[in-house]
């Protein structure tokens, strides 16, 4: 489960959780807190964890990069994206990381009524669409959509891997992102252990940590090439 | 291909602006922004946030938040002190002599004292809970970052500070709203300086015996004394070991919210139940080697406390602190005082072998001046607050190096202000 910071994240975690079940401990080696439980819907056991709020993933704060890592690493089925629908295009800046990451999401639209009160109106279907990703509208506070959102949790978890989405940028930036994936895919240890066009554009954003990665690569130079 | 030139830009602005293109688009054909009819957290916040009015309103909240705290707490803190107090009793009348004294003093006597301080700890994490369910917390912390900047410090960092007069513990704990490892580092570290509740009750009782009727004035001069240097400490750690700017202060101000009593109870028992857990770990461990220094050598530490370990070390220490005027009594109850402050008065009794506050003031008077007893009033306020707060710190910083380094740094800072006052009080007559 992951979100922006004040998206109602964590009350939604306590609706699927019940207190009591809920472990709280902190990420191994940071003092950042970690909070992770498991519920039943529908004969299904759901394991839920709890990453930071935060507004990008990059490699320059410790919340982020544990956030990031865990996609990576720990591969998990399903990414819960919590959107704040009332602050929407801030929020999707988010989502649209999660889909570089290649992640499988479900959105919960989150704060609906208040995206409402604001005089919003949201064409849900279209948007979940466009972005091929399902979405549920909720309002943690009521616990409205909470059922749902663990109906297509599961549907996710099912369907796995089986819609890909296609998000694209402008053409410039598409070819440079397309010249680097060439490059990575013949080192074949990284092309492994990364989505290689999220490797390519954190290559572009010069993200350190994936430079650190890509170090000792034969095709190091050959990389620097371009991104330099 | 270099990506720079090819763009014109820097790609990571590049890949920024192009995601906002790609959400921009997206939203042109779902989205529809009607007419904004919401306002209400914008009418709040011209109060809250008002450049005037800002300031009292959120000193006035917090007043009402620590009257809320002690009040709600006062009665239950004194059932646990009850309880525990029934608890020792009872086993002091076990046959095994060392194991009563065990559990009598060193478990229900040593713990129990620390637990009776959770009332409080829970009722303030309470309140804080509600404050930060409403969204007011974040307007606390955006109305006071201009003033905290100047300190070197961050807008999220004076919660803290503030939480710290009512208990150093839970006052740590609550650094964690803190994004930035640095900031929160020296929130930590300063911390233990600002006066908490249970250092009060050991300076009404030094202050009560040796300044009448200026009394109220020395205890106000430490607190402040605790203010100042926990300012001083947080620009000079800002330009040596932890440098570097605070960090900018970005903070989404959420709306206001309604906040539930079933949320804000899950808030405070999330950090509530960590205190608990360490209670039963770090702070068992040093009550039992409190209690083994205070009873040990068998036998002859209970015919007086100058001959246990605590007594002897107490005399081993004192030359160090001669030049403060403490003599071994008074090196002895400071070393119980590692347990919590409160306990200074009560082992002075102890080592005095008198009973009541009166007889220990008077006691206090005999031996030692004014002066002196100045000086022990501040070294109690800087020297570690507690092994509560030795055990948070550890489990906030997530490391024993820095740990260490805020037990020795209060340490040498509560000597070294000590030998300042006695200095300046010996050059201007006093003694």
């Amino acid at each position: 489960m992951i979100g922006n910071p004040n998206v109602g994240k964590s009350v939604i975690f306590n609706n699927l959780i019940p207190g009591a079940r809920q472990h709280v401990g902190n990420w191994p080696g940071k003092t950042v807190e970690k909070k992770e439980g498991k519920c039943i819907h529908k004969g299904i056991e759901l394991k839920i964890v709890d990453l930071p709020g935060t507004y990008s993933l990059t490699s320059r704060a410790v919340d982020e990069l544990i956030s990031r890592n865990y996609i990576i690493e720990e591969k998990p089925e399903v990414i819960v994206d919590i959107v704040d629908a009332s602050n929407i295009e801030r929020n999707l800046y988010l989502t649209l990381l999660l889909l570089e990451l290649e992640a499988n999401l479900v959105i919960a639209l989150n704060m609906f009524d208040i995206a409402e009160n604001k005089g919003y109106k949201i064409d849900v279907k279209k948007l979940s669409e466009q972005l091929s990703v399902p979405i549920v509208p909720t309002v943690a506070t009521t616990k409205e959509g909470m059922e749902e959102l663990k109906d297509e949790i599961i549907k996710a978890a099912i369907r796995k891997g089986s819609i890909k989405t296609k998000i694209t940028y402008g053409e410039k930036i598409e070819d440079l992102i397309n010249s680097i994936v060439k490059i990575i895919k013949k080192d074949e240890t990284l092309a492994k252990n990364y989505p290689l066009r999220w490797m390519a554009i954190k290559l572009l954003e010069k993200d350190e940590e994936i430079l650190e990665k890509i170090r000792n690569s034969k095709y190091h130079h050959e990389l620097m090439e371009v991104i330099s | 291909m270099k990506a720079r030139e090819v763009l014109g830009d820097d790609p990571e602005i590049v890949l920024a602006d192009e995601r906002y293109n790609l959400i921009h688009t997206i939203l042109d054909t779902t989205l529809v922004r009607g007419a904004k009819k919401w306002a209400q957290s914008d009418m709040l916040d011209k109060v809250f946030l008002h450049k005037y009015l800002g300031i009292p309103v959120f000193l006035t909240l917090a007043w009402a938040m620590f009257q809320f705290a002690f009040d709600v707490s006062a009665p239950f803190m004194k059932m646990i002190g009850l309880f525990f107090g029934l608890l020792a009793e009872a086993s002091r009348g076990i046959p095994n002599e060392v194991l009563a004294s065990f559990l009598s003093d060193g478990i229900f006597g040593g713990l129990g004292f620390i637990l009776t301080f959770i009332p409080l700890i829970f009722s303030l994490f309470f309140a804080i809970a509600i404050l930060e369910d409403s969204g007011y917390l974040a307007r606390a912390a955006f109305i006071m970052d201009k003033f905290m900047f100047k300190l070197g410090l961050h807008g999220r960092s004076f919660i803290p500070m503030l939480l710290g007069f009512g208990c150093n513990v839970p006052a740590m704990m609550a650094t964690r709203s803190i994004e930035s490892e640095k900031d929160r580092l020296i929130t930590l570290l300063i911390n233990p300086f600002i006066s908490c509740s249970a250092r009060l009750p050991v300076y009404i009782l030094i202050a009560g015996a040796f300044f009448g009727s200026m009394a109220s004035t020395a205890i106000w001069s430490m607190y402040f004394l605790g203010i100042v240097l926990a300012i001083l400490l947080a620009l000079l750690l800002r330009k040596t070991v932890l440098r570097g700017e605070p960090t900018p202060f970005i903070m989404e101000l959420p709306l206001y919210k309604t906040p539930t009593f079933h949320g804000s109870v899950i808030h405070m028992w999330d950090r509530g139940v960590q205190f608990l857990k360490k209670a039963g770990t770090y702070l068992l461990v040093g009550a039992i080697i409190l209690w083994f220094l205070s009873s040990f050598p068998w036998g002859v530490a209970q015919e007086s406390v100058e001959l246990s370990y605590t007594g002897q070390i107490g005399h081993a220490l004192e030359p160090i602190f001669r030049p403060l005027g403490f003599d071994w009594r008074i090196v002895s109850s400071l070393i119980f005082g590692f347990m919590a402050k409160e306990i200074v008065v009560e082992s002075l009794g102890i080592i005095y072998a008198v009973e009541g506050e009166a007889a220990i003031a008077g006691a206090l008077v005999v031996d030692y001046t004014p002066l002196i007893g100045f000086a022990l009033m501040a070294f109690i306020l800087l020297y570690i607050p507690c092994l509560a707060t030795v055990g948070t710190m550890r489990k906030e910083s997530g490391s024993w190096k820095w740990t260490i380094f805020q037990v020795v740094l209060s340490l040498v800072l509560a000597y070294l202000i000590g030998l300042t006052i006695t200095g300046i009080g010996g050059m201007l007559g006093y003694t």
